[in-house]
């Protein structure tokens, strides 16, 4: 790239910033005073182990949306569990209930299609 | 040699009672390749020593946030670079009625730890007038001769995108030499 070759051979690469002697001698010690002073307790830290896959690290997204499902289902699982009566149905059972046609569900459906004027005569109505 | 003494470093750091030992020899194994790279953004000694131990004590304290994905050097380069850029960013804001480029002209000038010539003093004065990334795409590639490929890890961006910010870089550097010869 010409203008690359252009800065190079005006400026150069050479470092032109300089540093007090013995600066870098210090440096050590003075940043762990101040770690010492303001860091937060040694013990109070985690850290991970080197070399964890980064595949690992990019799944993890997947993995909390999928808890976050797992979850969900769980707790909905459940509800339809209580909701149902004072039998407990077996494991199956459960499954088939919450898997299975729910007419409150289709009301509720033709409820939201409800114009205003529909949903006062249904509220004024002897339901 | 650089990856033993990361792995030694990273299980140092694991266990509490070695932790403020392993911290102690990164410091030591790093602080003066950090140093310059800050130093290229802010410039002035006493800043660059300011923002370099601001560098460390947040990598201390956020070393939770080490998750082993990549070194232990890029880790604390990324902190640097950040700590580096909202350090000039906030000179900026400090700076917005003055000519920014005639100010950083006289600072350079007035600076008894700065020993480069005029051309090295409008580079500096170029390459501080870029965009962030376009600054720091350059710093890492014209002085570290970074490869794109470890800038991509470093920088989490593709190798096309930071090969076209140098372009860029590089062409606003040109036309700010020629603007003032």
């Amino acid at each position: 790239m010409k203008e690359e070759k252009y800065i190079i051979e005006k400026a150069g690469r050479a470092n032109p910033f300089r540093v007090p002697d013995g600066y870098f001698d210090t440096l050590a010690a003075q940043v762990m005073a101040r770690v010492d002073r303001e860091g937060v307790p040694a013990g109070s830290l985690c850290v991970s182990p080197a070399g964890r896959p980064a595949k690992v690290r990019a799944l993890r997204p997947v993995y909390y949306a999928a808890a976050s499902v797992c979850a969900l289902l769980l707790s909905a699982a459940v509800y339809l569990h209580f909701a149902s009566g004072p039998a407990a149905p077996g494991a199956a059972q459960a499954v088939a209930a919450a898997q299975a046609p729910d007419d409150g569900f289709d009301e509720a459906a033709d409820y939201v299609m409800l114009d205003n004027q529909d949903i006062y005569a249904c509220l004024s109505s002897d339901y | 040699m650089k990856d033993t003494d990361d792995s030694r470093i990273v299980e140092l750091l694991q266990r509490p009672e070695t932790r403020r030992a392993g911290f102690e020899q990164l410091v030591r194994q790093y602080s003066e390749q950090l140093y310059w790279q800050v130093r290229r953004f802010v410039l002035n000694h006493d800043d660059a020593s300011d923002v370099l131990q601001n560098v460390f004590l947040k990598a201390w304290n956020r070393m939770d946030s080490f998750q082993g994905d990549s070194s232990v050097f890029t880790w604390i380069t990324r902190i640097a670079i950040n700590e580096s850029l909202d350090y000039v960013r906030k000179q900026k804001l400090r700076a917005q009625n003055t000519d920014a480029d005639l100010s950083l002209a006289r600072q350079l000038q007035a600076d008894p730890w700065f020993d480069g010539d005029e051309a090295q003093a409008l580079l500096q004065r170029a390459v501080a007038s870029l965009p962030d990334v376009q600054r720091t795409v350059f710093e890492l590639r014209y002085h570290d001769e970074m490869k794109y490929s470890e800038m991509s890890k470093l920088l989490h961006a593709s190798e096309g995108s930071l090969k076209a910010s140098y372009h860029l870089a590089v062409k606003k550097i040109y036309k700010f030499f020629k603007s003032h010869d």
